[in-house]
């Protein structure tokens, strides 16, 4: 008996349930949220200062790449003579990269430094999502020949002298909106060394942020650990690891960053073996990068519901 | 003992009956749709950006002429990718706000039990990038065999819900954006 009453005071509260429900609670229950989507723009371009992120381009745009490194601010190749190491441009860098996927990228490159011509892959492994996957995974592998002709004829015997491959595995989380963190272990494998004590098989380690300060506006900043991971400490050339911090303006299509860095130069097969110069003696430096994309294939989109169209 | 419970099962079905024509009612109480379609569309000298979502979500309820919608701001599908998580990174904020809606009330009489095509005012609160703003908009709701359908068009202003647009892209995003929301109800 009591288990009918209570079971028909059920029922009636259910169906008075059903007559109440507003417009809100209704909506509340169509509406699925989508659970577990990928986390978006970790960083806001393919580099920090001077490691590269794990971002990658979108399929079938291509970015152009500039980066520019002046001279010494300061100690004996700086200070008022060479305006602060504005007259001086020890790396130049041009460079295109074209997605091939979202995933994949291919880019190749020019830098001034020993006309260095880089060829590079991105692939993007592992992407960051809300509740699975706490941090994305990107690999990349760099491949560049030094194009200059030899100060001797001992330089460069053949042309593995003149080449080298850098292999990272770059790892980076979004922690927060405003907060991005990558780490990045690598190896550069070459062949020309200055000194034949010098590893062969260069190991480093990159750590970068990405502080976000305003929407279009964020802190830059990183630091290659190179020396203390088995290269010899007494070879005759002193080394110093990499570092920069500098400040990073989006303006939608365009990314613009300034920043200083003790490396004069840009791709990692230079700057990881070659860095000579030191934050403390004024070897610190201006420079700057500029990327700019670009949609090809835009005339390959059909659904005329989302087409763009430039004028 | 034997009749009284004879009399409560009798009872419980007339409940369980009663509770099924209540969900009938219901269907007929609210028209719902998670299918609603919205385009958004820029127009600048020279640029025309367009942009769709297929799963906007919607209830109307006749009795109180109610009439809400809800969207999804990462459904916005774009052509390029970039422009994409543009609009959901430093346009729309979608990961503070993920949803824009729109919940308001018909103006005018409609009887949702007669075919016909309505044109009608709904004055409501349109919430987008967190930033709620009054307004009444025109649309079109058509019923025809007691079918519903609506229709509408109407003007955003960006600068109404605080959405800021680098003077660098000014000549290509329109400081005005064009909205369409259009779908067939259940």
């Amino acid at each position: 008996m009591k288990q009918y009453y209570f079971l028909l005071s059920i029922l009636t509260l259910l169906s008075f349930g059903a007559y109440c429900q507003d417009a809100d609670s209704l909506l509340n229950s169509l509406s699925t949220p989508e659970k577990n989507q990928p986390i978006q723009s970790t960083f806001k371009s393919t580099h920090l200062v001077l490691l590269n992120t794990n971002e990658t381009q979108k399929k079938n745009d291509l970015a152009f790449w500039i980066g520019h490194r002046f001279g010494d601010i300061g100690g004996q190749f700086g200070g008022a003579k060479t305006l602060f190491g504005l007259d001086l441009a020890p790396d130049v860098y041009i460079g295109f990269d074209y997605g091939f996927t979202d995933k994949l990228t291919l880019g190749i490159g020019r830098s001034k430094f020993d006309a260095t011509y880089n060829f590079l892959a991105k692939y993007r492994l592992i992407q960051q999502k809300e509740s699975s996957t706490p941090f994305s995974l990107t690999l990349f592998g760099q491949t560049a020949i030094v194009s200059r002709e030899a100060f001797n004829d001992a330089e460069f015997p053949n042309l593995s002298n003149r080449t080298s491959h850098f292999l990272s595995s770059i790892f980076t989380s979004k922690i927060s909106q405003s907060l991005s963190l990558l780490i990045s272990p690598s190896v550069l494998l070459r062949e020309k060394v200055t000194e034949a004590r010098d590893s062969k098989s260069l190991f480093s380690v990159g750590f970068g942020g990405r502080l976000k300060l305003y929407k279009r506006f964020s802190l830059i900043a990183d630091y290659t650990l190179v020396e203390g991971l088995g290269r010899p400490n007494d070879l005759g050339t002193q080394f110093y690891n990499p570092l920069g911090a500098g400040i990073e303006i989006e303006t939608g299509g365009h990314v613009f960053s300034m920043n200083f860095q003790n490396s004069p130069y840009i791709i990692e097969n230079n700057f990881i073996p070659n860095t000579q110069k030191s934050w403390r003696d004024g070897g610190v430096r201006w420079g700057f990068a500029i990327s700019r994309n670009f949609a090809l294939f835009q005339k390959k989109n059909k659904n005329k519901d989302i087409q763009t169209k430039i004028y | 003992m034997i009749s009284l419970k004879r009399k409560n099962s009798i009872w419980l079905y007339l409940f369980s009956f009663g509770l099924l024509f209540n969900g009938q009612l219901k269907a007929q109480t609210s028209f719902t749709s998670k299918e609603i379609k919205v385009n958004i569309f820029s127009s600048t000298p020279l640029e025309d950006i367009k942009a769709q979502a297929i799963n906007a979500v919607s209830v109307i309820i006749p009795k109180s002429k109610q009439i809400v919608f809800q969207i999804p701001i990462k459904s916005l599908v774009f052509s390029r990718s970039l422009m994409q998580e543009h609009f959901n990174e430093s346009y729309m904020e979608s990961d503070k706000f993920p949803t824009a809606s729109f919940k308001g009330n018909i103006l005018d009489n409609i009887d949702f039990s007669k075919d016909g095509i309505y044109n009608v005012n709904v004055k409501g609160i349109l919430n987008m990038h967190g930033v709620s703003k009054e307004r009444i908009i025109k649309g079109v709701i058509t019923i025809t065999n007691s079918k519903l359908s609506i229709n509408s068009n109407f003007n955003v202003a960006c600068v109404d819900h605080e959405i800021k647009i680098p003077s660098v892209v000014f000549k290509k995003i329109a400081e005005v954006i064009s909205v369409t929301v259009s779908g067939n109800y259940q």
